[in-house]
């Protein structure tokens, strides 16, 4: 009896939301939002669409590693992109902030927009500093934490005092200034694994970026350090908007406000979190998802 | 069966005793050389030899200051040359690693590396002394240079391949340009290694002694005037050595030990800065 009761809350919860989200939203946004637009939790602003990927194709050569990707991704939410190894998910990521221009012969079809502004028209080092990235494998370069971090902020200009302060920001943000604040200027190296991967997190946050791509962070560190960094991206969301790779399932679940699932280069599914998890819509999502296959 | 188990392990034990006297028939001629040129040279080496300049034929005693600091400069100007070209050179080749350009100037670097010192030498005799109608340190220097060159570029090249590429990623995604990154992520990694492959470029050309015949040539004086005639070690041991007077000769293994002594010196030194420049990046 409570049961049905519950379901009839949630039921009608989910209807006020959707006429909330009708009445609230504006009319440039109808444009830029896609089918799939479900509705934003209570606690953060009204859902707004941050990226726009449209018909995106990604070839290495002759290969297409990514076929056709249409999707759209929220402001302030964490999308998780799975899928089994080779079917282009860390492709698309790439394309994202383009580097995949890094390999020789790749080349992208398509359309990504980032507020509305053609990705593959903006000029590069701009692109990188309002989309960051995080790699696999954590990737601090040969020089002292602090350098480690202030590195991006001295590209783009940063200098002094103001360094100081954006670097212990940073470092707070990615939960690592307890742990670093007595060796700033060591070795960025004598860190731990877990700890690079979040000193590679703060290095990416430390320019502010709009948008945090993350490539299977956590493929590589123990469930102590992934429950740290997914603690971490968790916070993030209030200032940056999150995509993360991941071969990992669980994470995906727990870490996510949506998933899209990657077959074979293309986007098979795309809803939020619950949805896929829970009543996934198309066959080979569920097989994906249960263990049937990959 | 326990025959042929047998046989494998006699056979093994053959193989590895071979080996042990491929090594020491190896090692041999390091250590006679090292004997017979400490044992010759170790007399004439006294103060005079560092502090005085060769005295006029006939005369016994004098030293080879002049060669020394001859040998210094003419290296130095070999690496001032070789060092900026091999590296940025390397640096090309291991960015564009792959491509056809690439593989085209690796192997100008490989043919560079084969040609014959002697052949060097000509060759900056005509276009750097010839036309000048004097014989230079700086035209040793190019000489020289020329020949580390191709030394550097490999080294450098393997030293910067060996960096990991997910560290050149890291500072293009943070906005960074290709140039930079390469300078300061790319280079700093690979810099130990870089390190120790000009200093043992330099070390492999101070014993050159035929590009230096026609170009450096040499001088019986104190002179660091990059125009004019310079004495080098290797130079100044090949002239007393073929000369007649047995304090020549006494003072050429002298020289060759002086010389070897240098290199020595320059190995050491290389090790100790590339030792410690990986202690400053892995901060132990």
């Amino acid at each position: 009896m409570s049961h049905i009761l519950h379901r009839s809350a949630v039921f009608t919860s989910c209807i006020l939301k959707i006429i909330h989200m009708i009445m609230s939203a504006q009319p440039a946004l109808d444009s830029r939002a896609t089918p799939e637009t479900p509705a934003g939790k209570p606690e953060t602003p009204a859902a707004v669409i941050k990226l726009v990927v449209k018909n995106l194709s990604c070839y290495y050569g002759t290969n297409k590693a990514v076929r056709d990707v249409t999707l759209g991704i929220q402001e302030h939410r964490t999308t998780a992109l799975i899928g089994p190894s080779g079917c282009g998910k860390s492709t698309f990521l790439r394309a994202l902030n383009r580097m995949n221009e890094v390999v020789p012969g790749a080349r992208v079809e398509g359309e990504m927009l980032l507020d509305g502004q053609d990705i593959l028209k903006m000029e590069i080092t701009g692109l990188r500093r309002r989309v960051g990235m995080v790699f696999q494998k954590a990737n601090p370069f040969p020089k002292s934490i602090f350098d480690n971090v202030a590195y991006g902020l001295r590209i783009h200009g940063g200098k002094g005092s103001q360094l100081e302060s954006a670097v212990e920001q940073s470092l707070r943000r990615s939960a690592l200034w307890d742990e670093v604040k007595d060796k700033l200027h060591r070795s960025a190296f004598e860190l731990s694994g877990g700890q690079q991967q979040r000193l590679s997190i703060a290095r990416a946050l430390a320019i502010s970026p709009e948008v945090l791509l993350l490539d299977e962070p956590c493929s590589a560190l123990d469930p102590i350090s992934t429950a740290r960094i997914e603690e971490l991206l968790y916070n993030l969301k209030s200032t940056c908007t999150i995509v993360i790779v991941t071969h990992n399932m669980q994470q995906a679940a727990r870490a996510s406000d949506y998933t899209g699932y990657f077959l074979m280069g293309r986007l098979i599914e795309f809803n939020e979190t619950r949805t896929m998890f829970e009543n996934p819509s198309k066959q080979e999502t569920e097989d994906y998802i249960t263990g049937r296959f990959g | 069966m326990n025959l042929r188990s047998l046989r494998r392990r006699v056979t093994s034990h053959i193989m590895g005793a071979l080996c042990v006297v491929a090594v020491l028939v190896a090692l041999v001629p390091l250590a006679f050389i090292l004997f017979f040129v400490v044992s010759k040279g170790i007399g004439a080496v006294n103060l005079d030899f560092f502090t005085q300049t060769p005295k006029p034929v006939g005369e016994t005693g004098g030293g080879m200051s002049n060669s020394i600091v001859g040998t210094l400069l003419v290296c130095g100007l070999g690496g001032l040359f070789a060092i900026p070209i091999g590296i940025m050179s390397g640096i090309y080749v291991a960015q564009s690693a792959g491509s056809q350009r690439a593989n085209v100037v690796r192997f100008a670097a490989d043919i560079l590396n084969g040609i014959p010192s002697i052949v060097i030498g000509v060759f900056v005799y005509a276009i750097a002394v010839s036309p000048f109608r004097q014989f230079t340190a700086l035209a040793g220097g190019i000489a020289l240079g020329i020949m580390m060159i191709p030394l550097i570029t490999r080294t450098t090249e393997e030293m910067v391949r060996m960096v990991p590429n997910t560290m050149m990623e890291g500072a293009l995604a943070l906005g960074a340009t290709r140039s930079r990154a390469i300078v300061s992520v790319v280079l700093p990694s690979a810099a130990p290694g870089i390190v120790t492959g000009v200093v043992l470029a330099l070390a492999r050309i101070a014993g050159e002694t035929a590009p230096l015949l026609f170009t450096a040539f040499n001088n019986r004086f104190w002179s660091t005037n990059l125009l004019q005639p310079m004495s080098t070690l290797p130079v100044q041991v090949f002239t007393y050595a073929i000369g007649p007077y047995d304090d020549w000769h006494r003072q050429a293994w002298a020289g060759a030990l002086v010389l070897i002594t240098l290199v020595l010196i320059c190995s050491i030194l290389a090790r100790f800065a590339t030792r410690r420049l990986e202690r400053m990046q892995t901060g132990q």
